[in-house]
């Protein structure tokens, strides 16, 4: 080989720039050492396949089978693209087809040259950032990281810097995934090319759990907010990246408390049930025994011992009544109390409630009446829950009426043919100060009427009632009139 | 005949209770102080319906039907679980395990018997 033919072979051989002969469908016949640097694959990888199926990126088909008719047509062309590598990392290469002949056959081909210029471009679009937006760009919170639809790197703010653990210029070019660790690096190359096929602004991962990579390998997590940025005809993604190590923190601390307070709150459900199977063993003699003697089953009673002992079993009823609406209470309070949800009907729960209390009122010589409707309402609810609930009020109104009537009415509210249903508890009794009226539903809460001692009740009635008619949905509501009466309205929805 | 029944019930005042009512009923009473013990009572005796606490300890009233029940012969005895009821669930969870029915205490000594003869006479 003569001097310059070695030089000629040396320069070949070392060119940085690739050279290839495609026929005019794509086709490699000739892919040389600069094509194996630029794209990896190497010659036996490459010959006799479609270029398009190599290095031209899926979205880019159109164009470059445009670009060859161009060349076919015109004798040759230059442009700049993106083309893949072997490992799936787009590049900028500027490229020239040259129409050829085979010089055998005569047969068209297409020399075609190509040359890696993402450095380069890298570059000039970081100059026309800094030139357009540097001011800014330092100024926000946040670190903020610019990439090229390639995914390099091309501006990081001082931010960005300080965040990452790195100098200044060392990651311009870089790949963006070098700020990921390495697990998540395949599949943000994919999120990367949705986003550049659809750029819009948005924030990234709001259910993800986001991660950034210290230059010392050191891991933090993110939120990212991203944003197209269009710098002349090339397309930048913006992100910018917030650092959560502390408000992670802060949440996982909530977390915790959140899981201790639960615990503590099962535990307190747990002791009053408990508590509650204690205190109501002892009452089942006490109330047992009482009920015996007074039945006079050991024996006959004096009236004084009759009396007395009537006032252990009312004192003894009334502490199971306190127990009863505590634990009813305390599981409203941890929000365990299973209601069973089934369609009831009304006129039925009040004929029920009807029967089991006409003989108090009958006792006390009261009237008590109910206003059914013909046809039968129908609610969404627990039996159970609207059983008591009733029972209470309509309990209440016959304790605070000495003379006239309790009616419990149920209706439609205002009468119409659909919507809310209405179930009054009216009475004759003493009626309700103005002052009194907003208290009715506070636990613990007995009114003394005029100057008439307090009856007995647990303080709890209204308050359990109102918790159990919410939880249903329903709600009650009070009215009164000194010296005339008072009338409770439940109101329940239509099933 | 007269009916006879066992109650198991381990709070002596209660089981005091219970057995004062049967026994003024008229009803033969067997009267266990423990699981155990009303186990043993329940196989030894011709029993025509057994009254049986929850809480019990060491063996509660469910371990209790469960031994019962591993007899074919008890699958389908009168049994009637006694529970100071406490949490909403409680109940199902005796028909589950296999009681009959369940009484709740406290009990109500004016309808007490009364409900004893419902359970006789549905067996």
């Amino acid at each position: 080989m003569t001097p310059i033919g070695k030089l000629a072979a040396l320069a070949k051989q070392q060119s940085p720039d690739a050279v290839l002969v495609l026929t005019p469908a794509g086709r490699v016949l000739h892919w040389d050492s600069g094509a194996e640097a630029l794209f990896g694959f190497s010659q036996s990888d490459a010959i006799d396949k479609s270029h398009f199926d190599l290095v031209v990126p899926t979205a880019l088909h159109a164009e470059e089978a445009s670009r060859l008719a161009t060349a076919l047509a015109e004798g040759s062309i230059t442009f700049e693209s993106l083309r893949l590598h072997q490992n799936g990392s787009l590049r900028y290469v500027c490229i020239t087809h040259k129409l050829i002949a085979d010089p055998d056959s005569g047969e068209q081909l297409i020399l075609s040259t190509k040359k890696d210029v993402t450095q380069l471009r890298v570059l000039r679009d970081a100059q026309r950032i800094e030139s357009k937006f540097r001011d800014l760009l330092e100024s926000v919170p946040d670190a903020v990281v610019i990439v090229n639809p390639a995914g390099h790197i091309v501006y990081v703010n001082e931010h960005s810097l300080r965040m990452f653990g790195y100098e200044t210029d060392e990651l311009r070019g870089k790949p963006i995934e070098a700020l990921l660790p390495e697990r998540f690096r395949s599949s943000h190359l994919g999120h990367r090319v949705g986003y550049f096929a659809q750029p819009r602004a948005r924030a990234m991962g709001i259910s993800l759990e986001l991660f950034g990579l210290r230059k010392d390998g050191s891991e933090f997590p993110v939120e990212i907010g991203l944003s197209p940025l269009q710098i002349e005809d090339t397309t930048l993604a913006m992100s910018a990246i917030r650092d959560v190590t502390i408000r992670k923190l802060i949440a996982q601390e909530l977390l915790e408390k959140n899981v201790a307070l639960e615990k503590a709150n099962r535990a307190k459900t747990q002791f009053l049930a408990s508590m509650s199977h204690e205190l109501r063993t002892p009452l089942n003699s006490i109330i047992g025994f009482t009920g015996t003697l007074l039945m006079k089953m050991p024996g006959p009673l004096n009236d004084e011992q009759e009396k007395q002992l009537r006032t252990v079993q009312k004192s003894g009823r009334h502490l199971l009544s306190l127990i009863n609406d505590l634990l009813d209470l305390a599981k409203i309070e941890a929000e365990r109390l299973d209601l069973a949800m089934e369609p009831v009907d009304l006129a039925a729960v009040l004929r029920e409630v009807g029967e089991a209390l006409r003989p108090q009122a009958m006792q006390k010589g009261i009237a008590f009446k109910l206003a059914l409707p013909a046809r039968p309402l129908v609610t969404q609810a627990d039996r159970r829950a609207i059983s008591q609930i009733l029972i209470n009020l309509a309990e209440n109104a016959i304790k605070f009426t000495d003379a006239g009537t309790v009616l419990l009415t149920l209706e439609r509210r205002d009468g119409a043919a659909s919507g809310p249903i209405e179930i009054r508890i009216e009475d004759t009794g003493p009626g309700i100060r103005a002052e009194d009226l907003d208290k009715v539903f506070d636990p613990f809460t007995r009114f003394g009427v005029h100057d008439r001692p307090i009856k007995a009740g647990t303080g709890l009635g209204l308050h359990l009632s109102q918790k159990l008619a919410t939880q249903m949905g329903g709600q009650i509501h009070c009215r009164s009139q000194l010296g005339r009466g008072t009338t409770f309205t439940l109101v329940l929805a239509e099933a | 005949m007269t009916a006879s029944i066992l109650v198991i019930e381990d709070d002596p005042a209660s089981l005091e209770l219970l057995k004062y009512l049967l026994e003024r009923a008229g009803y033969a009473v067997y009267a266990a102080s423990n699981g155990a013990a009303g186990l043993q009572a329940a196989l030894q005796n011709n029993l025509d319906l057994v009254l049986c606490d929850l809480q019990m300890p060491e063996l509660t009233g469910f371990e209790v039907i469960a031994r019962l029940q591993a007899d074919p012969r008890w699958r389908n005895a009168p049994i009637v679980a006694v529970t100071a009821y406490s949490m909403p669930g409680d109940c199902d969870a005796a028909l589950a395990a296999g009681f009959k029915y369940y009484m709740t205490k406290p009990i109500d000594p004016d309808t007490f018997l009364d409900e004893i003869e419902r359970f006789l006479a549905a067996g």
